[in-house]
């Protein structure tokens, strides 16, 4: 009898992707209002941890992070920071994971978590630096005389970075990280395979 | 160091956010984003509304501006497709292979990405125009999820059968 040639996992595994996107973007709308929750949550509580007087409340509402501060005026517009693009990665980190063989496996589970602890780490520095970018160069004189240039610049520059290239990177970073044995097996190569300096040099 | 230099996904992570980051850091500089990002973003939006103004939309393209009488879209740095085709670089030029399979997975998952964007764009003008309240939805949920799971995916083939080929041919 011949044995059976199954598709390589490579295959299955691209075939699985457009499935588990539309799984996780369900879950990612189920979880979504207590995403925004905990994002603010954490980067409130990262942002008081190390600021004096502890002054910056983040408000969860209607998809916002509303930045309020116990010493703005009462009649001051508060801003906000939308939290569905800070937090809408977490749909790239489920599908690329769910995507994988046994995702609801005790192993992969954990590794899921550690994942997703890591994502919303990233997430929370997001919307840390949105606040502090707002902070650096917002609100007007205060801006001018409590934050440099430099200040400004690298505000702008962990804003954008976390917001653009971090956004659309780190999911897949974290999942290849975090299942590099698994990943490189299905990728035909070897998962000690350090080759990357020497193939060139070959 | 050395050893921990030498564990293949330890060199994969680090050269990945070297490339990403000086590479985000050269496009956010103010000469190079005046000089090639516009004018690429410029160039994005001009083949989007030829390509709307091929389908009968009444269009008029102005610098990074797309309008018609019933929907304008602008497009902006994030949403032209040079972050995603910067990771995507990164991602190939990180992974451990010959230069050769290097050079095909950019040029090859460069195009694609491209084209994939522009699909992108004029499928988001005709969601502004038809359902206007899901627009935003569309944009940042579906799409920009799509966007990069389509880019892992080109990766993911790349690795596999692009490395492979590349390889095979030496």
């Amino acid at each position: 009898m011949k044995p059976t040639v199954g598709p390589p996992a490579v295959a299955v595994y691209l075939r699985r992707l457009p499935v588990t996107v539309i799984v996780a973007i369900i879950l990612w709308y189920i979880l979504r209002p207590a995403l925004d929750v905990a994002v603010s949550g954490a980067a409130q509580f990262l942002i008081r941890s190390y600021e004096h007087p502890k002054v910056t409340r983040l408000v969860a509402e209607s998809h916002l992070a509303k930045v309020q501060r116990t010493d703005f005026r009462s009649d001051s517009v508060v801003p906000t920071v939308a939290l569905t693009q800070i937090h809408v990665n977490t749909i790239v980190l489920l599908a690329l994971f769910l995507a994988l063989n046994r995702p609801l496996s005790r192993p992969q589970l954990e590794r899921l978590f550690m994942a997703w602890s890591l994502l919303f780490l990233s997430q929370a520095l997001n919307l840390i630096f949105h606040v502090k970018y707002l902070y650096a160069t917002g609100l007007g004189a205060w801006s001018l005389s409590e934050y440099t240039d430099v200040g400004r610049n690298v505000f702008g520059f962990l804003r954008y970075f976390t917001d653009l290239p971090g956004r659309f990177s780190f999911p897949f970073l974290i999942w290849f990280g975090f299942n590099w044995q698994q990943v490189t097996a299905m990728l035909g190569k070897d998962a000690d395979d350090s080759t990357g300096i020497a193939d060139t040099k070959r | 160091m050395r050893t921990f230099w030498r564990r293949p996904e330890t060199r994969f992570l680090i050269l990945f956010l070297v490339l990403l980051t000086t590479g985000f850091a050269v496009i956010a500089l103010q000469p190079i984003n005046d000089r090639v990002v516009v004018p690429f973003t410029a160039a994005v939006a001009r083949t989007s509304g030829a390509i709307l103004g091929l389908l009968g939309e009444d269009i008029t393209v102005t610098g990074c501006d797309l309008r018609s009488p019933r929907f304008a879209v602008t497009i902006y740095n994030g949403c032209n497709g040079l972050i995603s085709s910067l990771v995507f670089a990164a991602a190939v030029v990180a992974y451990p292979t010959t230069w050769r399979a290097k050079a095909l997975g950019v040029l090859v998952g460069l195009v694609a990405i491209q084209l994939l964007n522009l699909v992108r764009i004029v499928s988001l003008y005709f969601i502004g125009v038809f359902l206007p309240d899901h627009f935003n939805e569309a944009h940042i949920v579906i799409w920009q999820s799509v966007v990069v799971i389509a880019a892992v995916a080109i990766w993911i083939a790349w690795a596999h059968f692009g490395v492979r080929m590349a390889e095979d041919r030496r």
